[in-house]
């Protein structure tokens, strides 16, 4: 037998942790919390940090007036559509005020596109908005063809076109299913799943992957269109109908899902135009901005559509603006795939480019609004600067204008009618 | 280069191109223009009285600021705040580059011309380090609020690189050189923090 050394304990972990903990904080320069007592809400209570606030708007959410209370949703809520925080004031049931705590998911993909090739950036943006995968790489892939001074094929520009389209009607059939089950509705989503797994698949047979396609490249796409997808597409196109009027028979005119998205966060124009909420949020409240026909990208401009826009700005319109949207690709993509042309599906592209020094902006419509590019060449082959303007980052900033004045359980609804994806918003 | 196109200024652009330098000659200058967008350089401390003409002026009406981002062009060189507008009255995208010191990295905010811009401040003082001045809420947005560095820095270097680096050994995630924020502190915690 082996005796043990009490001499030799092994250090306990906490008491380690404690230890790095303390010379970190004073490596860093930290104060220790200084809150005058009562007048703002310390780590202790709520999870809020442990310093003085740093601004005036942070100030004003964590100072609690006689009678409210503080309280997060998330990170873990289930419904937060990833990982999110809500900071939530509450006075009783109703919400006076609110702050969305973001960066949870943020893995830097700017920074790493940036020590990427302009070919392995458009790799790096498929899982920021991992429900809008191929728009994400659709304003790269734009951006890019403009600094390196090149088009891709028509038949290219076709297959893009209907690859994103696909992509949207995914996205918005998922989120009919996901307001749904923020209010409590298990059904719908489980409708949209099956559609939203005949799409996945679906765009698998094209690109070999269900969700991170890394399909686009510098100049065109990376395979033409299979047999099989062209079988696939048929069979789809008969179906996907089916799963979608199923949930609209369940949800648009529904007594409950009506009750509670009629008249909830109602945006007004100038207030959605002035906060930079764009997509189908954007033409819920009645601004018709829809970037493919502002600025007709792709083959946008062959095709033939109208933007639909409705005119009352709330939960309920936001829901119908995206059926009707769905509805709209359904009938893009029967014109798409109509006039598809023949011929190569890739411009003569080395495997690493260098284009000349340079700047360039790519905008797309994405499934949640406008996603944008902007991505600066200094003649080497990785970008010098590459931003992306992600849309659901923007709408969230209108959570604090729509909430105050809503009960709390309605808080997750109005949230969901903005459909934000957090992959994006953290980038 | 044959295949390349020529980047010339699309004649569809030009009255844009003209209103702007009819208004303001000094910008013709820095003017540029490629198939889709009209760009012009301006001054950091004219960001705001030039937005809001670009947005105020029926014969411009920029009345959608698409995208607001920082550049970053490296140590002894300058940072950029980019806009992007959008106008129906005009088939381009307008690029507005207003030029900040590196050295001391102040902007005013527009905040107050569009709400919505203060996520993009946050996110450029955030990775950037850039005090947008008159932004009532420049918090640290996606990093943590205790976190001292910027990393969409061109001199932050990411732990690949730093093997090749000079420096090497150190936690290249918290480098501390970048961490001297003395000169700024009372605009970070608006004078909260003493």
């Amino acid at each position: 037998m082996t005796a043990v050394d009490p001499e030799q304990r092994i250090p306990d972990p906490i008491e380690l942790d404690r230890a790095e903990e303390a010379r970190l904080h004073a490596a860093l320069g930290l104060e220790p919390a200084t809150a005058a007592p009562g007048e703002y809400a310390g780590f202790e209570t709520v999870g809020i940090p442990d310093r003085p606030p740093q601004t005036e708007r942070e100030r004003e959410i964590y100072s609690l007036e006689e009678g409210e209370m503080l309280f997060n949703m998330g990170p873990q809520h289930p419904s937060t559509h990833g990982v999110m925080r809500l900071v939530v004031k509450v006075r009783g049931e109703v919400v006076t005020d609110l702050d969305p705590v973001l960066g949870y998911l943020h893995r830097g993909i700017e920074k790493l596109c940036e020590n990427a090739t302009y070919t392995t950036a458009l790799t790096y943006v498929d899982p920021m908005d991992y429900l809008s995968s191929m728009h994400n790489e659709h304003a790269p892939a734009i951006a890019f063809e403009k600094l390196y001074g090149i088009r891709a094929p028509k038949r290219a520009e076709y297959i893009r076109a209907l690859v994103v389209e696909l992509n949207r009607v995914f996205s918005h059939g998922l989120m009919m299913g996901f307001l749904a089950l923020d209010m409590g509705g298990i059904t719908p989503i489980l409708y949209a799943f099956i559609n939203r797994d005949e799409t996945v698949e679906l765009l698998a047979s094209i690109s070999g992957q269900r969700m991170l396609f890394n399909f686009f490249r510098v100049g065109g796409v990376n395979w033409d269109v299979s047999d099989e997808f062209i079988n696939r597409l048929s069979r789809w196109r008969v179906n996907v109908g089916k799963a979608v009027s199923a949930n609209e028979a369940l949800l648009t005119s529904n007594e409950i899902f009506v009750a509670r998205t009629r008249g909830m966060g109602k945006l007004s124009a100038e207030q959605a135009i002035a906060y930079g909420v764009s997509g189908p949020n954007l033409r819920a409240s009645g601004v018709p901005f829809d970037v493919r026909s502002a600025h007709p990208y792709s083959i946008y401009n062959e095709l033939d559509f109208k933007v639909v826009t409705q005119t009352a700005g709330d939960s309920h319109a936001r829901y119908v603006q995206r059926v009707q949207e769905l509805k709209q690709s359904l009938s893009l993509i029967d014109q798409i795939v109509e006039q598809m042309p023949h011929g190569p599906v890739q411009a003569q592209v080395p495997g690493i480019i260098r284009p000349r020094p340079g700047r360039a902006y790519g905008a797309v419509e994405s499934p949640r609004g406008l996603y944008s590019v902007y991505a600066i060449s200094d003649g080497g082959p990785n970008p010098f600067r590459f931003r992306m303007r992600d849309p659901s980052f923007i709408s969230l900033q209108v959570m604090p204008v729509l909430m105050p004045g809503h009960l709390l359980a309605d808080t997750m609804a109005i949230m969901a009618s903005l459909d934000p994806v957090m992959g994006g918003v953290d980038k | 280069m044959g295949r390349r196109r020529a980047l010339t200024a699309p004649a569809r652009a030009g009255a844009l191109v003209r209103a702007l330098t009819d208004r303001h000659p000094e910008l013709a200058a820095g003017l540029w223009t490629d198939e889709d967008t009209v760009e012009i350089t301006i001054p950091g401390e004219r960001n705001v009285e030039l937005l809001r003409e670009l947005r105020d002026e029926p014969e411009l009406h920029f009345w959608y600021l698409t995208d607001a981002a920082a550049v970053d062009y490296g140590p002894g060189e300058r940072f950029e705040v980019v806009y992007h507008l959008y106008s129906d009255l005009h088939p381009s995208w307008l690029r507005v580059r207003a030029t900040v010191d590196r050295g001391n990295p102040h902007i005013a905010s527009i905040s107050d011309l569009w709400p919505g811009a203060t996520f993009h401040e946050r996110e450029m003082f955030d990775m950037m380090g850039i005090v947008f001045d008159g932004n009532r809420d420049l918090r640290r947005i996606f990093m943590s609020p205790d976190y001292r560095s910027f990393p969409q820095r061109r001199d932050f270097l990411l732990p690949d690189d730093a093997a090749d680096s000079a420096a090497a050994g150190v936690n290249p995630l918290e480098r501390p050189e970048t961490w001297d924020l003395s000169r700024f502190s009372d605009e970070l915690t608006h004078g909260t923090d003493r």
